[in-house]
């Protein structure tokens, strides 16, 4: 019987951005009706909506397949993560219009300037959020649907 | 007399060579092997019902995720490098509220 270890591994990767949704969705218009922060929603949720769920499913899914080989923790292998999703959120968000780069940093929504010293320590501020996110939250998942 | 019983017991040779038992043979049979097999008590000594249930009462009700995932033992198990980890997480965005929205949006 097949077992398709491959789609609940896209199942479990899934689960975890597909909740934080709510979050990013809620959070996104607390900053726009709440502090007046002039973020596109309509366009700003196409990336946490459409692709970091898929992307977060189809990592897992090379993480199962790389479980009979040799392989990082799967905290490790999720914080690789972020140099992938980074630079595709980025382009995402030039193109978009709501990022702009200026001699002085980067400015989301034309509202929040982050110079470019506090990107590096930002990134690994993400390095950190997904290691964990990975270890301990997609690996629950992964047992749950039975590929821990 | 005890060997005669055995003897008559046992069976020869060119008894266990033949393809096929005929019928006081295969009483014969029976009686040995119902002599060797000790009684049966078909009866049992307790309910077995009420552990069953116990079981199904048990097995219906499985730990909601949320409380196996946050459970004292699984936060037990968090090594401190860990919980060090999450503390530097919250104090940075702590510190700079106004990038939490980018926060959101590269999650």
């Amino acid at each position: 019987m097949n077992t398709h270890p491959y789609l609940r591994a896209y199942m479990a990767g899934t689960a975890v951005p597909t909740m934080m949704l709510l979050v990013v969705l809620t959070g996104f218009l607390i900053a726009r009706h709440t502090f007046h922060i002039p973020i596109p929603i309509e366009r700003a949720i196409i990336f946490p909506m459409a692709l970091v769920p898929n992307i977060f499913g189809a990592w897992n899914m090379f993480y199962l397949w790389l479980r009979p080989r040799p392989h990082l923790p799967i905290g490790l292998h999720g914080a690789i993560l972020p140099f992938i999703l980074a630079p595709i959120g980025f382009a995402l968000a030039t193109c978009s219009g709501f990022l702009s780069a200026t001699s002085a940093g980067l400015v989301w929504f034309h509202e929040v300037a982050i110079p470019y010293g506090l990107i590096a320590l930002g990134f690994s501020f993400a390095l950190i959020a997904y290691y964990l996110v990975w270890k301990y939250l997609v690996g629950f998942f992964n047992e749950v649907l039975g590929i821990g | 007399m005890t060997e005669q019983k055995k003897a008559d017991q046992e069976m020869t040779e060119p008894e266990m060579s033949k393809p096929e038992m005929n019928e006081p043979e295969q009483k014969k049979f029976a009686d040995l092997l119902k002599q060797s097999l000790p009684p049966t008590n078909w009866e049992l000594d307790r309910d077995l019902w009420p552990k069953m249930l116990q079981r199904l009462d048990h097995d219906a009700r499985p730990r909601k995720w949320f409380a196996v995932l946050f459970s004292p033992a699984a936060l037990a198990a968090v090594p401190w490098f860990d919980w060090a980890l999450l503390a530097v997480l919250i104090v940075g965005v702590c510190l700079s509220p106004r990038s939490i929205p980018v926060w959101l949006y590269h999650f």
